[in-house]
């Protein structure tokens, strides 16, 4: 009977940790296959140059600075919107208004919305109606901004992250002890001021970890950009918010499907896609470097 | 002589639960005025009532006039950010907000707008709040680094920035040592020859050291107000002396 017992309990035992086991094995596996075959191809000039017309030579420049400039534009919008919606429903709202209901329920719904749904999204609102609308008032309705361009592809990916930065930001405001707000209070603060003097403080740390959420999830997403923004191939970089651009996730899917010869296009492939895990780490890691710095502010003064 | 404050019939609910029936009091300048009496009595509801912090709980409501200066706090339009720093609260848990000792003094003037002669006013609170000598050399040290009786003197001298005409004390004293006591009492007897002070404490013989009248409070009602002296030695009520003789509470 004991020697049941313990059998099963060594049995499960070995169940939980061969799970964890798994997570580890497929992680290396990933970032193994992906290092092992892109590793040959990487060179400075490959990450430094353009590609060539059928991708299979040159280098992925293009899609580097893309992904770069998208996923900072997207951050420029969707942190400070994210933030004040938060500041708003944690802060101003009255906890058992309708509205605060109504607007958590939207954010969970938002949040299960699939990707590919927020790019037709992006196309249907940003491309055509706002981009379309700002063209016949301000462009007499010459064709400017009312088409596909890396301000409204970065627009759709901040309306797909926007519900981490809420929830990311609203945990951090919750974390903000009662007593904090209170003594702001007594000493004759007005509600914006326990906001900018106590709470924000407070939580920028919290708020930080949602953007930097936020910008793994933008970085390499590929559905709501696929309508709004991204290109297949350019000549050129964007310089412009109206100009299209290549981006390192959406030039992946191009050289896995479209390229002529897949062969060829394989060691471009792979380096690509090496790169673009690299760069979702290096974005990453210049976010908690900013975040750990103001942590560092904070305690100081 | 003109109440400061002066509450007629004052009535106040948590939902509707029922925190303070019908309290009538005035307070009176440069005075210290004790608030004993049992925990759920409707001491902290009375002085949280008087600068409005209970407006940021939800459910609360009140009836009866608060009238400060013959201004009638709860039915005139009047700026409670501006209301909070005439009457200045300190908090039974010691708050220091996280950042340095200055930070916490600047901060009160600094949301005021008027954040002129801070260091001045810097030294001029902490040895009001008798902090000065122990925090003079290190005033941008954390002030969470402080023990708990030196926060709750550095809260003191941080409601002392705003300048004040009443202190609101909410049993300041309750988790500290003797000695911190001590000092905070002496603060409060040199305090009283700018501010008025009203000291809710839980503990008897803290409000007949300092006190010059003391109200006592029983299930929201104000049973009586006197001398401290009177109150201790001959109290009107039966109820009055059976608490501070310590036979119930």
């Amino acid at each position: 009977m004991t020697r049941w017992i313990k059998i099963i309990a060594a049995f499960f035992t070995s169940l939980t940790g061969l799970a964890c086991f798994l997570i580890l094995l497929i992680l290396g596996v990933i970032v193994g296959d992906i290092l092992v075959h892109g590793w040959p191809h990487l060179s400075w000039e490959f990450v430094s140059t353009a590609p060539s017309a059928d991708l299979a030579h040159g280098g992925i420049f293009p899609a580097i600075f893309g992904t770069v400039a998208l996923v900072l534009i997207m951050t420029i919008l969707v942190v400070p919107l994210g933030v004040a919606a938060a500041v708003y429903l944690h802060e101003y709202a009255r906890q058992d208004s309708k509205l605060v209901h109504l607007v958590r329920l939207a954010l969970q719904n938002l949040a299960g919305v699939p990707a590919i749904v927020f790019g037709l999204f992006g196309l249907g609102l940003f491309v055509r109606f706002c981009g379309g609308s700002i063209d016949d008032l301000l462009f007499g309705g010459k064709l400017t901004i009312g088409q596909p361009c890396i301000l409204w592809a970065a627009s759709t990916l901040a309306v797909l992250t926007l519900p981490t930065v809420v929830v990311a930001t609203e945990e951090a405001l919750r974390a903000v002890p009662r007593n904090y707000r209170e003594a702001a209070y007594a000493m004759g603060a007005t509600r914006w001021q326990v906001v900018r003097y106590v709470v924000l403080p407070q939580s920028v740390s919290g708020i930080l970890t949602g953007g930097i959420l936020a910008i793994s999830r933008g970085t390499g997403d590929v559905a709501p950009i696929l309508f709004t923004g991204a290109a297949y191939y350019l000549a050129h970089l964007p310089t412009k918010l109206n100009d299209q651009f290549m981006t390192l996730g959406y030039h992946t899917y191009v050289l896995t499907t479209q390229s002529p010869d897949v062969e060829a296009t394989k060691p471009v492939l792979y380096s690509t896609a090496l790169v673009l895990l690299v760069l979702t780490f290096a974005l990453n890691f210049a976010a908690v470097l900013i975040r750990s710095k103001i942590r560092r502010k904070l305690r100081q003064t | 002589m003109k109440p400061i404050l002066k509450l007629d019939r004052f009535s106040a609910w948590y939902g509707d639960a029922p925190a303070l029936r019908d309290v009538s009091l005035g307070v009176y300048p440069n005075e210290i005025l004790g608030v004993i009496g049992p925990a759920g009595g409707g001491k902290t509801t009375f002085l949280r009532s008087l600068n409005r912090m209970n407006d940021l709980v939800l459910n609360f409501r009140m009836d009866g006039t608060l009238a400060y200066h013959a201004i009638d706090l709860y039915r005139s339009a009047i700026d409670i950010a501006t209301l909070r720093r005439r009457l200045g609260m300190v908090f039974a848990v010691p708050v220091p907000l996280p950042g340095s000792i200055t930070h916490n003094l600047a901060l009160g003037p600094r949301m005021g707008g008027a954040a002129d002669d801070l260091q001045a006013r810097i030294e001029k609170s902490l040895r009001a709040a008798y902090l000065w000598e122990e925090v003079k050399d290190r005033l941008d040290l954390s002030a969470l680094s402080l023990s708990g009786g030196q926060q709750q003197r550095l809260c003191l001298a941080r409601t002392l920035m705003l300048e004040p005409e009443v202190l609101l004390l909410d049993e300041p004293c309750s988790g500290l040592d003797p000695i911190s006591t001590a000092k905070i009492e002496e603060a409060l007897q040199a305090l009283k020859k700018d501010v008025t002070v009203i000291l809710v404490t839980n503990n008897v013989m803290q409000a007949s050291r300092v006190a010059d009248r003391t109200a006592f409070f029983l299930q929201g009602k104000l049973v009586e107000v006197g001398p401290t002296s009177q109150i201790f030695v001959n109290p009107k009520e039966k109820v009055t002396h059976d608490y501070i003789s310590g036979r119930f509470g």
